[in-house]
């Protein structure tokens, strides 16, 4: 009775969770003005086409606030460039750069990224990014070029049609998998449509070394950034180029908190969604890929794919004749156990089985201190929205305190980290085998047993000897 | 939970009076008045020997009283374990609530005598259907213990002399010397508690079997020798003292079928009976300091079968007999100790029995012993406040020991020659002597008592005595100051001089009486996590700064929150705060203390990898340079960097944390090492924010600590108790969006990151 009303209340506890796992609906939309939402409807219309609650606030609103009591008030933010001017007068008055208002300061977004908000930041080309951002940006490692400006152009690979002159309109193929092992949530492959993305006017980044940041879409080998307010001929100072320019690039926090950067705020504008261009040198012109690719970005950065759930993870002896209750606290080492969790995926509007990616295994990792073992755990059993991954295995002959680990951190998936400790005894005194059934202990056994017969004997002969008599042994001496 | 009942004794006073009246009792036992009323037949005698021992066993209950705090608490945790759990349940204990993440084998790895003895007690009470809590059981069981000790010498000292009142005199010697209560008052609820019962006992119980030559009396040494075995390490005194004792006997010529009997049945019986716990298991023939005790078995044998030969073959036979035999013999085993020592199947001499002998040793090989200051060596001073005028006595037993050369008091002389050594190397075994300290003194007192006290001067006999003495004399030297001194001009029989000896042995015991009290109340009575302090007005302060904290991490942490600690507080935080820690006092694994060592005295960079591997949510400190608590860590880190440098020598070097002029400072001048180490920060964090500028200030140290503190990336203070003597710091989670923490912290600080990447050196791509 009580397994059960426990499993309902976990029941109910993973369906409260699955609801916010897919990250909530409150999106925040943030604009110079307001009225700019004008050029990006096609873009917030999908969104709100996806179910989300989308406000509209500017930067020196002074009712934009991300937290309320301390709670987050909007689950996710998207971060259009504001072309605030005068910003350089505050910036030089307070301590931290308020261009975009002391409601966005670079601490409060990273507190709301502690908190597991979402944020998209659309940067463009043509605006200086507002030094808050930048901050924020360095910390995690996201560098911008100097003076907040740069633009990404490439003289070999641009559209034809409409940046003949500046170069500055990248076209480029869909991304491939960051690595063979990596799940590809980019590649637009279920689309069913081919074409280019189109990369109008964009500020290229640069990543640091962390592993917690990654591109989706890197520039092409040609392209390179300079600061277009610049007036020299020749580029002096490279910010980068090639694919160490990065131009849509990901944060995933240790909370799975997701931050997008995309270069271009132009990509997600109505005129760059199925529109036609054509590459330079070739013949036919191509619709372009934006309006997927901004589909596919916002719903990874919002938290509708990628998002991984477990279920449950349970773990029991695994010996005949044992009792083998779920999830006990403490084994005995030697023990046979079996480990199994469930992972489901949240993909756009519904959980599905996850299935880890070719070349990719799922691990558990049953350590003290450092791993004792590290074994590919297996799917068993697969159910319409959740596949159970499980492995049997021998405990090591070590008594500690243990963690079953499943350390399961992968780019574009969400963190999987779910420590279950337990304690490994040793063996009680009444489980080693008896003397009697190790042969090798035979001959001792049977050394005592003559020892006490022996003894005994002994004794029995002693006792029961009639003392010799007086006149016999007289004679003897 | 925490046992805070303070039993205040009735004031010094009361607890006075009945030591001075046992000890008056035991000295005026032989007094004429008494002796002549009441003396005259034997069982008005025992009924008065069953009275005095009775008040003096009251005596050392009541002085042992003063105030309670119970101490250990692992032992009174096992025995919570074991009632709860029953025995069993007790003997297979895994403990995964210490030693974090190795846990412990606790049923395997402690000597269970104290508790098993408790819970016995428990059930025979609830038995008889006396309700009762064990943890009061816990907390008396030492005082009840030091009664039965002073019945035990009683019993040892009787075996040595047949004067009883220095049986008596021993009893309430044992009773009230300060070197016995020091580990045996109200709560100390420690091995030694029930030890020291057992070691005298045992000895009484040798002495007799000795003495008759009983395999009985052999057994029951043998048993309690078993039960010593379950309760103290320091067992392996018995088992040395015992065989030491043998082989002097038999190199005195003093071999005899009762010690041959007396000695097997102990050794076989004995060893058996140790080697059924688990702890001991199979030591006792695996190492070296067990060697002694199975080789004077092999060489009494070796002694009983040559006694044998000799009573069977002609005597030139038997000398080229024993020649070969006693050579050949004695060097095959020799080769074979040294060829088992070798090859490993005998441990070699532990660090801790090398340190009995060099007391430098312990300081340079094995810190973590030499950091105990229960192991440094004993001061002088020590031996006469933990037993004052016992202390000359005691030289004084022993010549009458010598005087008198019986097997027992060859015992006695041993004893006497091994316990002083080893108390003089080992603050600890100051324990261990006491014992036979009183033992001899009472005999030397007796003696004097026993002499002077006697109202009636045996004139004819000792005149007698004398003139024949005289006469031999005479006979054989003619000394002529033999003559003068047989007609002295203030005699033994005068009753002046019987006056001014008895008066000034009565002032001898009254003052030991009160200097026992004093000792006792002052300086062994007070509990180390409750300091008491004098405010100016006189009035008593107490600060109870540890109890404050280990409260707050009770109530304010997880349940399984790791607390990493210095060990030392490993068994409080245990038991009062109820949190698993990462190392305690039982300190089993050198490693384990040295990881914790390393990461106290390392960079937060180095300590922030050792502290996330270990899985430590809470380190805390204890610093005392607010209040001048001179125990603290910075005090005792020096210990921490040389556990730790024994461990990795290259990653940890005592000479770095020491200034260029070789001082120990945390001042301005500290080294960089000192100031950057994780128990340095910890100490002072935040510090120099309670002075006005300039006026920091270290109050153990005394000395001026710079204006900046020291500034904490990795940690974040989470507690600090009243007077700042328990700092507890919760240990930061990675960082969020992937920084480092000297990054995080100085972002949280309102620093801006510098923009600076690059412009010198190459560039650093990105792989993927």
């Amino acid at each position: 009775m009580r397994s059960l009303v426990s499993f309902l209340l976990l029941a109910l506890v993973a369906a409260v969770n699955a609801l916010s796992a897919s990250g909530g609906n409150r999106l925040l939309v943030i604009l110079e003005d307001v009225a700019e939402k004008a050029g990006y409807t096609k873009f917030l219309g999908d969104l709100e086409g996806r179910g989300f609650d989308i406000s509209y606030e500017t930067p020196k609103s002074e009712s934009l606030s991300l937290f309320h009591l301390g709670e987050r008030s909007y689950d996710h933010v998207l971060l259009f460039p504001t072309k605030a001017k005068g910003w350089f007068l505050s910036d030089t008055f307070v301590p931290y750069p308020t261009c975009l208002g002391p409601n966005l300061t670079p601490s409060i977004i990273l507190q709301f990224i502690n908190a597991e908000g979402n944020i998209l930041l659309a940067l463009s080309g043509s605006t200086p990014v507002p030094s808050s951002l930048v901050s924020a940006l360095l910390e995690f490692d996201i560098h911008i070029p100097t003076d907040r400006q740069g633009l990404v152009v490439d003289h070999f690979n641009y559209d034809a049609a409409s940046a003949s002159e500046k170069h500055d309109v990248l076209l480029l193929p869909t991304p491939g998998p960051l690595r063979p092992d990596y799940k590809n949530f980019f590649g637009l492959s279920a689309s069913g449509k081919s074409g280019v993305i189109a990369f109008p006017n964009g500020l290229g980044q640069t990543l640091g070394q962390g592993a917690l940041l990654s591109p989706i879409l890197r520039a092409p080998a040609a392209s390179y950034s300079y600061n277009p307010k610049e007036e020299s001929e020749a580029l002096e100072d490279l910010f980068a180029a090639g694919s160490q320019l990065s131009l849509v690039s990901t944060l995933q926090a240790r909370n799975s908190a997701r931050v997008t950067v995309v270069g271009s705020a132009d990509m997600l504008s109505d005129k760059w969604f199925d529109a036609s261009v054509k590459k330079v040198g070739e013949k036919t012109s191509v619709k372009t890929l934006n309006r997927e690719f901004a589909r596919a970005v916002s719903g990874w950065t919002f938290g509708e794919i990628g998002v991984l759930r477990v279920n449950w993870i349970e773990h029991h002896l695994n010996e005949a004749g044992q009792s083998n209750a779920s999830n006990p606290k403490i084994y005995r080492i030697k023990n046979d156990v079996t480990y199994s969790i469930s992972l489901s995926e949240y993909s756009w509007d519904k959980y599905i089985p996850f299935t880890v990616p070719e070349n990719d295994e799922l691990q558990l990792e049953f350590s003290m201190l450092s791993p004792f073992h590290r074994l590919k755990l297996n799917p068993t059993i697969s159910s319409e929205d959740s596949t159970t991954y499980s492995v049997s295995f021998k405990l090591p002959d070590q008594h500690g305190i243990f963690n079953f680990l499943v350390n399961y951190k992968r780019p574009f998936l969400s963190n999987v980290f779910e420590k279950n400790t337990v304690s490994v005894r040793h063996f009680a005194h009444n489980e080693w085998p008896r003397s009697f059934v190790i042969s090798g202990a035979w001959p001792w056994i049977a050394g005592i047993a003559a020892t006490v017969t022996g003894w005994l004997g002994f004794c029995a002969l002693w006792l029961y000897s009639a003392p010799p008599a007086k006149g016999e042994s007289k004679k003897k001496q | 939970m925490y046992l805070c009942d303070v039993l205040q004794h009735p004031i010094v006073a009361s607890s006075h009076s009945p030591l001075t009246m046992a000890v008056d009792q035991g000295a005026s036992s032989k007094l004429p008045g008494l002796l002549v009323s009441l003396g005259k037949n034997e069982s008005t005698k025992t009924l008065l020997k069953v009275i005095i021992l009775a008040i003096i066993a009251a005596a050392a209950v009541a002085s042992r009283l003063f105030s309670v705090i119970l101490d250990p608490w692992f032992n009174f945790r096992a025995t919570k374990y074991l009632v709860a759990n029953g025995f069993y349940q007790f003997w297979d204990w895994f403990d995964d609530r210490t030693w974090h993440p190795l846990g412990r084998v606790t049923g395997g790895t402690l000597y269970p005598g104290l508790m098993v003895t408790s819970g016995v007690i428990y059930h025979l009470l609830r038995f008889l259907t006396v309700p009762v809590d064990i943890r009061n059981i816990c907390v008396l069981l030492a005082p009840a213990f030091s009664g039965l000790t002073a019945y035990a010498a009683y019993l040892l000292t009787n075996e040595m002399t047949t004067s009883s009142s220095a049986g008596l005199l021993a009893a309430a010697f044992m009773g009230i010397t300060p070197g016995y209560i020091s580990r045996s008052v109200a709560g100390s609820y420690d091995n030694e508690a029930i030890a020291i019962f057992l070691l005298v006992f045992t000895f009484f119980l040798w002495i007799k079997a000795l003495k008759l030559g009983s395999m009985l009396w052999g057994a029951l040494c043998a048993l309690f020798y078993g039960y010593m075995v379950a309760s103290w390490g320091g067992y392996a005194f018995i088992t040395c003292l015992v065989p030491l004792h043998v082989f002097v006997l038999i190199c005195m010529g003093r071999f005899s079928m009762r010690l041959y009997v007396a000695y097997t049945t102990w050794y076989a019986l004995g060893t058996l009976a140790s080697m059924q716990i688990p702890f001991v298991g199979f030591l006792p023939v695996r190492t070296s300091e067990h060697m002694p005790a199975l080789g004077i078995f092999g060489f009494i044998q070796l002694v009983a079968f040559l006694e044998y030969v000799r009573s069977a073959v002609s005597s030139r036979q038997f000398q080229t007999f024993m020649y070969v035999g006693l050579g050949g013999i004695f060097s095959v085993g020799l080769l074979g100790l040294v060829g088992l020592t070798a090859g490993g199947y005998i441990a070699p001499w532990s660090g801790r029995f090398y340190s009995l002998w060099d007391t430098g040793y312990a300081k340079i090989h094995i810190p973590i012993i030499a950091s105990v200051s229960e192991h440094q060596p004993t001061a002088w001073p020590a031996f006469f406040f933990d037993l004052n005028m016992l202390i000359w006595l005691f030289p004084a037993g022993v010549y009458m020991c010598f005087q008198k050369l019986e097997d027992e008091h060859v015992f006695i002389i041993v004893y006497a020659l091994f316990g002083s050594y080893f108390a003089g190397v080992m603050v600890r075994l100051m324990l261990t002597l006491t014992p036979v300290v009183c033992v001899a003194a009472a005999i030397a007192a007796s003696q004097l008592l026993d002499t002077y006290l006697q109202y009636k001067s045996p004139e004819p006999i000792e005149s007698k005595d004398e003139e024949s003495s005289d006469v031999t004399a005479k006979k054989a030297s003619k000394q002529s100051s033999l003559r003068s001194a047989s007609q002295p001009v203030v005699g033994i029989y005068n009753v002046l001089s019987k006056a001014f000896i008895a008066g000034t042995m009565t002032l001898f015991l009254l003052i030991f009486v009160q200097h026992c009290t004093w000792v006792t109340s002052n300086a062994y009575s007070s509990p180390s996590v409750v300091l008491a302090s004098r405010m100016p007005d006189g009035s008593q302060h107490i600060i109870d700064d540890y109890r404050e904290a280990y409260q707050w991490l009770r109530q304010n942490t997880k349940e399984d929150a790791k607390i990493m600690s210095w060990w030392d507080y490993g068994y409080q935080i245990g038991g009062m705060a109820d949190r698993p820690t990462l190392v305690d006092n039982n300190t089993w694994n050198n490693t384990h203390i040295a990881t914790v060592g390393k990461a106290m005295s390392s960079r937060e960079e180095v300590a922030y990898p050792i502290m996330r591997q270990h899985e430590v949510d809470y380190v805390l400190v204890v610093f005392g340079g607010l209040l001048g608590y001179s125990g603290d860590d910075i005090n005792k880190f020096l210990w921490m960097v040389r556990i730790a440098e024994g461990i990795w020598p290259d990653e940890v070097k005592e000479r770095d944390f020491f200034t260029p002029r070789g001082e120990y400072k945390v001042d301005a001048d500290a080294s960089e090492t000192m100031k950057n180490s994780l128990m340095y920060k910890m100490s002072y964090h935040n510090y120099a924010s309670l002075f006005p500028p300039g006026q920091a200030q270290d109050r153990v140290r005394g000395v001026r600590l710079p204006d900046q503190s020291p500034i904490l990336n990795s940690l974040e203070e989470a507690y600090t108790s009243e007077n700042w003597i328990i700092r507890i710091y919760k240990v930061k989670d990675l960082d969020n969006v992937g920084r480092d923490h000297a990054a995080a912290a100085s972002f949280e600080r309102g620093h801006k990151k510098k923009k600076a990447i690059k412009k010198r050196g190459p560039r650093v791509l990105r792989a993927e």
